[in-house]
């Protein structure tokens, strides 16, 4: 882990509102591993203020720059969007612990909701095999990124691939046998990957997403609940990728439970 | 000549003026990579409570308008597994460490510090203005719990009891936490200094609210939360100029220091130490950069010892 400025590579769209950043990337910092994340501070003033977390979605070979897709949600992703080339951005990484390597004989399936994807990318790009489901919501939000050859595309209209989340195609698709199934997204599709997991006696390590102020582990800001009721566990240090094996159940809830 | 950047709080001197905010460090450990700990003045721990707190319920953190505001609850594991799992590492740190305490009632705060105490032996390690742990910041400020010291903090009767209660127990460095959300700062500065604080630390949070219009819900589960970062500074530097001008003890500013002039802000208006908070969590070199600043100020402007910017506000 290592504060430094890097310099953006590239910054391109890639589907309507998203965009991939590129960045060069400080080897003394650490390789990143897939599900790992960096933070950025995209403005040296103070609104917006905070840091704000994003996975990786890729590294290049040599080590030296690594790559980042992401969503133009509100302040601060409106000024990434406006960086050009060349400029220098203040980043933090790599944070959090990544996605853990398939059990011996598991058979790894990916599965990536919206702008989850580049996290689930990543993944897909180390390991030798893996079965990769993609969804979004309909085919025009579909990126222009070189996408593994046999991925499965899943659109919640069906304007392109299967009609459906990715949680249904693996549902109906993917035999009950030795899986270890990964997934990023929204809350409601982690929740819906954590109960067919369960159902299937499938391990599972999922990506959660949290607000959060330090990224570092400090602040105690970014806790998820705990599945045991015990108190909460931290997104940025703890995971944000949580595992559950067989005979450990996953260590945070993913149920999405609304303020009352 | 070089400046003279140490400070002195009672009988403890500080190296340098600049240290790290309870509840936004840790235990030092999370920011050992990022941070040089040996450049700090002060490390304040997160609070620490007598039984384990979970903390609040979720969402704890929403950012608003050059601030953020949070209701973490004092999440802290409690005294016991403070003193097994997070003293030795803070015992080793080559800085000064100062531990926060909170608590539900008087006897709680009061079973704290004795605990600590206990653990730690009379003394302030025998050299008390090396690093280890060299004090206490009682933070009778917290507005995110029911019971988290607002209710103390609030009244100088309580202050100047759970004050001097907890004098009776360490001869270590006692520094008073205060809460801006009270009409008159200088009346509990008074308290603490009565009740035998060697100084008095401001501002804790101001108490804030922020609404998610689509969703009419508030946007942190326990809908209103602290209010931190550079939209507090002029609260902050407001609090310090009153407090220091009620009291003789010390007053270590802090709130929304981003930068040296933030800090500088602070030693003017009257303290004599500040403490970087949401600064750190933005950039991890804030507080570096915010002692060298005032270094490169006192120089530029021929101040040889901090402790004389106090004094120089016009
Ligand atoms: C570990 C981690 C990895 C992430 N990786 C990516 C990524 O690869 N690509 C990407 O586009 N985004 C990612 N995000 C989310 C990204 O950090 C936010 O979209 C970004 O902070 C939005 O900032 P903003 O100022 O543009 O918008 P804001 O105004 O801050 O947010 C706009 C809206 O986005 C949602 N939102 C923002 N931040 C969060 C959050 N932390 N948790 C839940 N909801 C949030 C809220 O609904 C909010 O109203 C990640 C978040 C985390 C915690
Ligand atoms: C996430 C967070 C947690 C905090 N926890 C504590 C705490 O445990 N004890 C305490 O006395 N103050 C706590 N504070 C208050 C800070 O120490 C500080 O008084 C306040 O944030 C103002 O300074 P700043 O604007 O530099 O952050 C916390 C603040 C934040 C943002
Ligand atoms: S963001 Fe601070 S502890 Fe996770």
């Amino acid at each position: 882990m290592k504060q430094f400025e890097a310099e953006i590579i590239s910054n391109r769209a890639v589907a309507p509102g998203w965009k991939e950043l590129v960045l060069s990337w400080d080897k003394g910092a650490g390789q990143p591993e897939p599900g790992q994340f960096l933070s950025l501070r995209v403005s040296p003033r103070s609104d917006p203020l905070l840091r704000r977390p994003f996975a990786f979605s890729g590294m290049s070979e040599d080590g030296g720059r690594v790559s980042a897709i992401y969503q133009v949600r509100g302040p601060a992703t409106s000024i990434l969007a406006e960086l050009a080339p060349g400029s220098a951005i203040d980043a933090i990484g790599p944070l959090g612990r990544g996605f853990p390597r398939p059990g011996p004989g598991e058979l790894a399936i990916l599965a990536a909701g919206g702008i989850g994807l580049g996290p689930v990318l990543f993944l897909a790009k180390s390991l030798a095999a893996s079965t990769l489901v993609l969804g979004f919501r309909e085919a025009s939000a579909l990126p222009r990124l070189d996408l593994p050859q046999g991925c499965v595309t899943c659109t919640d209209d069906g304007s392109s691939g299967f009609r459906g989340k990715p949680s249904e195609w693996i549902s109906r698709n993917v035999p009950s046998g030795l899986v270890r199934l990964y997934g990023c997204g929204p809350a409601p599709m982690l929740a819906a990957l954590a109960g067919l997991a369960a159902e299937r006696s499938w391990a599972s390590s999922l990506s959660a997403e949290q607000w959060m102020a330090c990224g570092v582990g400090a602040c105690m800001g970014c806790a998820l609940r705990r599945s045991d009721g015990a108190g909460y566990l931290r997104a940025c240090s703890d995971g944000p990728v949580f595992s559950a094996d067989a005979g450990r159940p996953s260590p945070v809830d993913w149920n999405p439970r609304r303020p009352t | 000549m070089s400046a003279d950047l140490s400070v002195r709080i009672g009988e403890l001197v500080l190296p340098n003026p600049v240290g790290v905010a309870s509840g936004t460090f840790g235990y030092g450990s999370e920011y050992e990579a990022l941070v040089e700990l040996g450049s700090l003045g002060a490390l304040y721990t997160k609070a620490i409570t007598l039984e384990p707190r979970p903390g609040n319920d979720v969402p704890r953190i929403v950012e608003t308008p050059s601030g953020l505001l949070n209701s973490i609850g004092l999440a802290n594991p409690g005294v016991e597994a403070f003193l097994t799992d997070k003293l030795p590492a803070l015992l080793a740190y080559p800085c000064p460490v100062i531990v926060n305490v909170a608590g539900a009632t008087e006897a709680e705060y009061l079973a704290v510090l004795q605990r600590i105490e206990a653990t730690l032996g009379p003394q302030a390690s025998g050299h008390p203005d090396g690093p280890g742990i060299v004090g206490y910041e009682v933070n009778v400020s917290c507005p995110n719990v029911k019971h988290g010291g607002l209710a103390f903090g609030t009244d100088p009767a309580q202050v100047e009891r759970l004050t001097s209660s907890l004098r009776a127990v360490t001869k270590r460095c006692l520094i008073v936490k205060l809460t801006p959300n009270v009409a008159d700062i200088g009346s509990i500065a008074r308290a603490a200094e009565a009740g035998g604080a060697d100084a008095v630390s401001c501002i804790n949070t101001l108490v804030g609210m922020a609404i998610d219009v689509g969703q009419r819900r508030p946007r942190l589960a326990t809908v209103t939360g602290g209010l931190s970062g550079p939209a507090i500074l002029p609260v902050g530097v407001a609090c310090v100029y009153k407090a220091s001008r009620a009291v003789g003890i010390p007053v270590i500013g802090l709130g929304g220091i981003m930068g040296p002039e933030d800090a500088l802000q602070y030693l003017l208006a009257g303290a004599s130490a500040v403490q970087v908070g949401t600064g750190t969590f933005v950039d991890p070199t804030t507080p570096a950069r915010v002692l060298a600043g005032i270094g490169s100020w006192m120089e530029a402007n021929s101040v040889m010892r901090v402790a004389d910017i106090r004094g120089m506000l016009r």
